[in-house]
């Protein structure tokens, strides 16, 4: 039970706090009328599981180089395991946003039957991308450096704190590059009252995601048998 | 002449050891690209760990491989359990193979001793079911008794070892490579260890070990590979694969 605490402890504050800074002080306008907290949390919710699988998937042959170094599985195992770490944070902080739905008196919408596709997508970026500086991570030792960076990054360029809506849709298809749009869009789609995503973006997202994945799982498997010499 | 449970021909392991050559930060591989390396004077670019290395054990044998340090024993034994992939040649092993190539593989230190059975016995190949079957014999084989529920960072290293060898001697499996750890425990444990491979042998299973201890590879083998400098130096009766690593180390 402790460890259902902590993992919804994390996103609650994190909703608190865009509340107070970016709903109060800023004045970031939601998609909408929904509340800033409900929308926060929408985003968060998807957001927090990217990050932390990704980040956790990138390191794990490094981090579990006693294992590598000594007995012989696929790698591949130690990314989807901490892939589903992650996701069952996720589960914990859906039961947070039932309870914020239920507050605000917000009523699931027809996006609930899209979420769980949007975590396959979601999934498929984040094991694809995490393929890739996972087998870079086991030679190049500066990528540990590189990736809570390049997270940090990557929030801003999903819309976690700030509407869609915000940006010109003449760059939708540019912003549909990072196929984590879509997966918060839909998230907030389905629990905060939003709008969906554009069926344009979902496909531009999805085309991109299949080739992280595709491309990871090649790059991964050409250099996994060298990973026990090397790490 | 049945199949041979492990075979081994023409295996040879390549490892790059010019740091110059491959950086370790992609940064520094970034600037190399600007800036080629200079031709590092004296390295050599790589080392062959094992070359055209060829053998075949038979079920139920127990095979010594002895060598001096950096001849190649533990890259041999890293290739037979798929750590790592050879440069060049193949091995075959016909079986469930179980590698204990270090001792504590998967044991975490905040666990008791009884949670790291079923940890460490999962990592190694086992189900719950057949953990839980065998736990009251590993902790038997152990000796740590009374300490099993103790968290192991708690645990002398002697008691740690002792746990950790008893998970990986109760594995189920044809083939056996076992890493120099049966230099485990005192005079006592390490009786009990060689008794257990000697059972392992006479139910059928194959064993691969590495050792320094002569007096051990005696006793439990009967014929022994010896390796030099990656290479295979001798390979038949145990008294001659003694003797000649005596002449090598000397």
């Amino acid at each position: 039970m402790i460890g259902v605490a902590w993992a919804v402890l994390q996103p609650l504050l994190l909703a608190f706090v865009f509340t107070v800074i970016f709903g109060l002080l800023v004045g970031v306008p939601t998609d909408g009328n929904q509340p800033f907290p409900a929308f926060a949390l929408s985003g968060l919710l998807v957001w927090q599981f990217v990050a932390q699988s990704f980040q956790q998937a990138a390191s794990s042959v490094v981090i579990n180089s006693h294992l590598v170094t000594r007995i012989y599985f696929p790698r591949i195992l130690l990314l989807l395991a901490a892939v589903s770490a992650a996701f069952f944070d996720l589960l914990c902080v859906l039961a947070l946003m039932i309870l914020f739905m239920l507050w605000y008196g917000i009523a699931p919408t027809l996006g609930v039957l899209f979420f769980i596709p949007a975590l396959l997508l979601a999934a498929t970026t984040v094991l694809g991308l995490a393929l890739w500086l996972g087998a870079l991570y086991v030679p190049y030792r500066d990528i540990g450096h590189l990736l809570p960076f390049l997270t940090q990054i990557w929030m801003f360029l999903s819309p976690v704190f700030y509407p869609l809506g915000l940006l010109p849709r003449m760059f939708d298809q540019v912003y549909a590059l990072n196929p984590i749009v879509v997966v918060v869009q839909t998230s907030r789609w389905a629990f905060a009252g939003g709008q969906p995503p554009p069926a344009s973006m979902v496909a531009v997202s999805c085309a991109v995601a299949a080739l992280l994945l595709v491309s990871g799982l090649w790059f991964f498997r050409r250099h996994e048998g060298r990973f026990a010499d090397v790490v | 002449m049945s199949v041979p449970a492990i075979q081994v021909r023409g295996l040879g392991k390549l490892y790059a050891v010019n740091e110059l050559r491959h950086p370790r930060t992609l940064s520094e591989r970034l600037w190399r690209l600007l800036r080629p390396a200079p031709i590092a004077g004296g390295l050599p670019e790589s080392l062959w760990a094992l070359q055209e290395v060829s053998f075949e054990v038979a079920p139920g044998e127990v095979l010594g491989v002895v060598g001096r340090n950096g001849s190649g024993k533990s890259t041999l034994l890293k290739i037979l359990a798929r750590i790592t992939t050879p440069t060049a040649g193949e091995a075959a092993l016909a079986g469930r193979v179980g590698a204990l190539l270090e001792i504590g593989t998967g044991f975490h230190p905040d666990l008791s001793g009884r949670e790291n059975i079923l940890l460490s016995g999962a990592i190694l190949g086992m189900t719950r079911a057949e953990v839980r079957s065998r736990e009251d014999e590993i902790v038997e084989f152990s000796g740590v008794g009374q300490f099993i529920d103790t968290s192991v960072k708690h645990y002398s290293s002697g008691m740690f070892m002792r746990l950790a060898f008893a998970v990986a001697a109760h594995l189920r499996c044809e083939i056996m490579l076992v890493d120099e750890v049966l230099a485990v425990g005192d005079a006592g444990f390490q009786e009990k260890c060689k008794a257990k491979i000697q059972s392992l042998a006479v139910g059928g299973g194959t064993v691969l070990f590495t050792s320094h201890d002569m007096a051990s590879v005696e006793r439990l083998c009967r014929r022994v590979l010896v390796l030099n400098e990656g290479r295979v130096a001798y390979l038949g009766e145990a008294a001659g694969g003694i003797a000649e690593y005596r002449r090598l180390a000397s």
